[in-house]
């Protein structure tokens, strides 16, 4: 199978900030990618270049083997659909449905109709008097109903209440397992995609930090809690992303697997072992990959950590 | 939450079809669910789901029949049942005697308690 | 399905804004300049009214939201640049031409009405109804259109480089002209002038219309080939491979 998108050292700089630096990825078909990060990471940026929404300041971006950049040939395989989607001030999300069903060759209008549905949007009315929820529901009926062979959902959810966000992961399993494509969700809330993912890319600050199969992050990581002492002898020179001490405890996660041995040596230490979720794995490494954030140590977390 | 975030989602899958097997709730040459059915309902990622059932079919636990779908295979429970009582006393025992000798339960003591906790079950299913 | 043809489609989803409101707003501003004939006196005169240009405005609007709503709309759509302005170029072409034709016909009822029965001039203004019958309907439709792209441009440049970039061109424009005015009056230069302006044709005004409208695609911002634009080589850009071929202007190319 050929590779849908190849980015090779790509970087962009705005004026006074760089957006991505030396970012290099490959996607394979038919797989659903995770892009997470948080605001701001550079998600928005590196999908726009992508789709040839916008450009690189350097660097090779091949899509379908070819450059996007007014490219009928690879732009006709693509929906990318953006967070802050412009319609026509004119338009109903009718009309934004006709047209949608205008240039993509695989819509489903059967699928846009069922979701439509069950979003309970409103069809004929204007576009700007729609909820930013509605919007959203927009956006993503066409990312969904395209079946586009490269769909992009850029935070798809904002302003989407958890019913709503649940319907849309549904659908997409659903639908994908049905019509498999390639498909890039980009989001912060990371729990609630995680599952949907087969692999993940983590973006920080403009740099891919992870990029790897979810299944095989998902056990790359272990947190022992314990006596400070005894959790330092456990642990040997294992990686430690991240740690937290109180009192004369600690609470310790470490990169790597423990087997069978290992788990009962920590049992009988009194060490107690716990999974580390996605989420709090990419927390702790977005974390501790941005020691020149220091001047983010204010709004540490965000949403991301919860 | 159904699946634990934490661990590998594929091998929760496996270990849950195992399960169904061993309580009977999938019996032997009895159709598996297909894996966009697994994904659907556990709201996973296909692949993934398939990596779990694949696992089983490597095992022989399951087999496929090309175009029907995938079966519990004959003598599936009995390789199942045997290989959770290999893992039985890791799993279970050892952690018990631990946690026992912290509070100072004598291993007869134990015993006994395990009795009346078989005799409490039994109580419950009649 | 051509997706030019297609891009036309999607910029009619809506018909009431190429089609229905620009008819409304015909019929309006003549129906309401009727009513005003009836109210003054006629005194035999002709009466001339410039409520024909009141579309034409409204077309200038379109120009602007076409590239501000409806390209960010389209690339959504994953609609190439190139397609998404010929279509768009195509669409307007077509209702300036119908337009234009319009305006000819109803400037010829107009003239065999004796004005609509009141002696007003609404259609078929002076000088530009005159002549043969391809020079009204060339004036008409370059005016459209120059306002249409002028609304186009303007909206391009804003997004481009915001208020600055409009700002900048607005000034140029400003100067240019103020220029221009200096050097006739220096050199005395008002009677050529006025001889010349006198001089023009509807067709060969409709030509400096043409000029105008177009002058974005083709002077005064280079071809992308070039890979320089407007407001020079400030930003550097890094010209696509197989960008040589399209006949775009740069300042689309541009737009992030």
């Amino acid at each position: 199978m050929s590779t849908v998108i190849e980015v090779t050292d790509v970087t962009k700089t705005y004026r006074k900030s760089e957006a991505l630096r030396g970012v290099t990825l490959a996607l394979q078909p038919d797989r659903i990618y995770g892009l997470l990060g948080r605001n701001g990471a550079g998600k928005t940026t590196l999908m726009s270049i992508l789709t040839a929404q916008g450009f690189a300041s350097s660097g090779e971006v091949r899509v379908f083997g070819e450059h996007p950049y007014e490219n009928e040939r690879v732009l006709n395989r693509i929906c990318f659909i953006r967070e802050s989607q412009k319609y026509p001030d004119s338009f109903t999300a009718e009309h934004a449905f006709k047209s949608a069903a205008l240039f993509f060759a695989n819509w489903s209008q059967e699928l846009a109709d069922r979701l439509v549905t069950d979003f309970q949007l409103p069809l004929r009315r204007n576009i700007k008097k729609l909820s930013r929820g509605q919007l959203s529901a927009v956006g993503v009926i066409i990312g969904l109903a395209s079946r586009a062979e490269l769909t992009f959902f850029d935070e798809p959810y904002l302003g989407l209440d958890a019913v709503a966000r649940q319907l849309f992961y549904d659908r997409l399993v659903e639908d994908y397992s049905r019509h498999p494509r390639t498909v890039v969700l980009s989001s912060h809330l990371i729990d609630e995609v995680a599952n949907l993912l087969e692999h993940v890319i983590v973006i920080d600050q403009g740099r891919i930090i992870m990029d790897d199969d979810a299944e095989t992050i998902r056990g790359s990581a272990f947190t022992v809690v314990g006596s400070a002492e005894k959790v330092r002898t456990f642990l040997g020179g294992r990686e430690v992303v991240h740690s937290d001490n109180f009192a004369s405890l600690a609470s310790v996660t470490a990169l790597g697997t423990l087997n069978e041995s290992e788990t009962r040596e920590a049992a009988e230490l009194g060490l107690e072992l716990a999974p580390v979720s996605l989420q709090q794995l990419i927390v702790r490494k977005t974390m501790s990959a941005s020691p020149a954030s220091s001047g983010a140590a204010d709004r540490p977390l965000s949403e991301v950590a919860r | 939450m159904l699946i634990d975030n934490g661990r590998p989602i594929f091998l929760q899958i496996a270990e849950r079809i195992e399960s169904d097997i061993i309580d009977g709730t999938l019996a032997e040459e009895s159709q598996v669910p297909s894996t966009n059915e697994f994904a659907a309902f556990y709201r996973i990622n296909p692949a993934t789901a398939a990596k779990g059932v694949n696992r089983l079919v490597d095992d022989r636990i399951l087999y496929k029949q090309r175009g029907i779908g995938m079966f519990v295979s004959t003598g599936a429970r009995a390789v199942l049942m045997q290989r959770r009582r290999e893992e039985f006393f890791d799993q279970y025992v050892q952690p018990l005697a631990r946690e026992a000798r912290k509070l100072g339960i004598e291993p007869d003591e134990l015993a006994d308690m395990i009795r009346q906790g078989e005799h409490a079950i039994q109580g419950g299913t009649q | 399905m051509n997706r030019v043809v297609k891009v036309m489609r999607m910029q009619l989803a809506n018909r009431w804004i190429f089609i229905g409101i620009p008819l409304i707003i015909l019929a309006a501003s003549f129906l309401l300049t009727l009513i005003i004939w009836s109210f003054i006196p006629n005194d035999g005169g002709v009466r001339i009214s410039g409520g024909s240009q009141a579309v034409m405005w409204y077309f200038f609007a379109l120009g602007i939201q076409s590239l501000t709503l409806t390209f960010p709309f389209s690339q959504g759509l994953s609609i190439t640049r190139r397609t998404f302005f010929l279509g768009t170029l195509s669409l307007f072409s077509l209702i300036a031409l119908i337009t234009a034709v319009t305006y000819w016909l109803l400037g010829l009822v107009e003239q065999g009405t004796g004005g609509w029965g009141v002696g007003g001039s609404f259609f078929a203004l002076d000088w530009i109804a005159d002549g043969p019958w391809y020079q009204p309907i060339a004036f008409y439709f370059a005016v459209m259109m120059a306002l249409f792209l002028i609304g186009f441009w303007s909206a391009t440049i804003y997004k481009r480089w915001q208020a600055t970039g409009l700002l900048i061109v607005g000034i140029s424009v400003a100067l240019a002209l103020v220029g221009t005015l200096y050097v006739i009056g220096s050199r005395n230069a008002w009677p050529e002038v006025g001889a010349f302006l006198g001089s023009q044709t509807q067709l060969a005004v409709a030509g400096w219309f043409a000029v105008l409208a177009l002058a974005p695609c083709r002077r005064f911002v280079p071809h992308p080939a070039s890979g320089r634009a407007l407001v020079g080589s400030a930003v550097k850009w890094n010209r696509p491979r197989h960008a040589e071929s399209v006949p775009l202007p740069t300042l689309l190319h541009r737009i992030p």
